[in-house]
């Protein structure tokens, strides 16, 4: 019904690129609306995101409890999971655009599965790091392990997961069998806070966005083609988000020791 | 932009500057690489992306002025895009704005693909600054990609689009922006 309407008016009075008329942008307010929300949440990312690569880059110890194998094997099969979602996501859109309400609800409903399939994924590297790793928001059972030869220049380093009790007791300088020193520093503890408060709001959007999308799908029969298309903006950009997040917090924190 | 016969003269003369500054900055960027050659490091690199970047932001001006006059439309007139053009001129009824489940499928296996380059450089074990510029390099070409096609920016008015991308790529520029000075915390350790 809109729709309709707000075209007409769109190639009447604004013919030209750039004059406006009553109907400058040529799209509905709700997705205008969705639109500067995302460019605010945008914003409230990226100040997340550089005060996280901030840090990140002038520390010397930042801990890379990430072994390639599973951790980033496991965060790269996320990254597919998000992405497809998104895939399924243009289909919904797609067929609500050709007014095919039915299509639209099961394509909205596989969106809705790989995004829970998504939060549980994360939700348990999560508990992962939480339990076994000793990881919390404000520190971290970590010490980078560094490797020096005799003329004093490092040859190694690496993030080994050492409990307090034991960190308490181990020597923090030792020689090892090779002959060469070796010293332990404790990691730096802004990784915990850098990485639930980033990932956490991260899965806090994709929550959000299933939830959203649940709504859609139950009543797409009084929702319009646009209410779908501006639900699917929410969900792309949820995905872009990860699309930073993914290689500034996993693939920077890469361990590459043998274990 | 209907230009009317007064303004004609002073959008050439604006277009010439625009694209002299924009040809001066490319060349500083050049100039920067071939004597610098990254001795400087990080802040080199900062350098040639300031010069890249306002190369860009003075030729956006004369690129869609060209835009506009059909120029770029001679120079890359390949059958995508006037396929394109054609299916929005037709199906602008039915709100399909010309793409299609092949292209959603191709943007994905794009997405997919460039995924996997990146976890790629990660297991070769880039150091950290190369790794940076390009994972930060990719996942802008993966933003843009997402933006354009699955959220439909390429298919909207001009006016939106020039709306909301500048507030993004600000956005990207404050990132550009800190990098040296934390590389620089880092080196006084």
């Amino acid at each position: 019904m809109a729709e309709v309407s707000v075209r007409d008016v769109a190639t009447d009075a604004a013919t030209g690129e750039w004059s406006g008329g009553t109907f400058p942008y040529r799209v509905g307010h709700r997705k205008l609306g969705m639109w500067l929300f995302i460019m605010s949440d945008s914003l409230t990312f990226t100040a997340l995101l550089i005060g996280y690569s901030y840090v990140r880059v002038a520390s010397d110890t930042w801990p890379k409890p990430f072994q390639f194998s599973p951790s980033i094997v496991f965060s790269s099969l996320m990254t597919l999971v998000l992405l497809s979602s998104s895939l399924t996501m243009v289909m919904a859109v797609m067929a609500a655009n050709r007014r095919k309400k039915r299509s639209a609800r099961r394509w909205i409903i596989a969106t809705m599965i790989l995004g829970s399939t998504f939060i549980a994924l994360h939700a348990y590297e999560w508990k992962h790091l939480i339990e076994d790793e000793g990881v919390t928001p404000a520190g971290n059972q970590f010490l980078i392990k560094r490797t020096y030869n005799d003329s004093g220049n490092l040859i190694a380093e690496g993030t080994v997961h050492i409990e307090p009790e034991k960190a308490a007791e181990m020597e923090m300088e030792t020689v090892d069998e090779a002959g060469h020193t070796v010293r332990y520093v404790q990691a730096d503890r802004m990784f915990g806070a850098a990485f639930f408060g980033i990932t956490g709001l991260h899965m806090f959007h994709v929550l959000t966005g299933v939830l959203y999308l649940g709504v859609i799908a139950a009543r797409i029969k009084k929702f319009t083609s646009e209410d779908v298309e501006v639900s699917g903006l929410y969900w792309h950009f949820v995905d872009l988000v990860w699309m930073f997040v993914f290689p500034l917090i996993y693939l920077l924190s890469v361990d590459f020791t043998p274990h | 932009m209907q230009l009317t016969k007064g303004k004609e003269k002073e959008t050439h003369i604006l277009n010439i500057v625009l694209t002299a500054l924009a040809v001066g900055s490319l060349g500083l960027a050049g100039y920067v690489l071939a004597t610098g050659k990254f001795k400087g490091g990080t802040d080199d690199v900062f350098l040639i992306m300031v010069c890249l970047l306002a190369a860009l932001l003075f030729a956006i001006v004369p690129f869609m002025w060209a835009y506009e006059q059909g120029y770029v439309a001679q120079f890359l007139d390949v059958g995508d895009e006037s396929e394109a053009a054609a299916a929005h001129a037709h199906g602008d009824a039915d709100h399909e704005h010309g793409i299609t489940n092949k292209q959603n499928l191709v943007v994905w296996g794009a997405l997919l693909g460039l995924t996997a380059i990146e976890v790629f450089l990660a297991y070769i074990q880039l150091n950290l600054t190369l790794m940076l510029i390009i994972v930060m390099g990719l996942s802008i070409i993966k933003a843009a990609l997402i933006m354009a096609y699955f959220m439909h920016l390429k298919f909207e008015r001009m006016s939106f689009v020039l709306t909301i991308v500048p507030a993004l790529v600000v956005l990207l520029c404050l990132f550009a922006i800190f990098f040296p000075d934390s590389f620089r915390l880092n080196e006084l350790r």
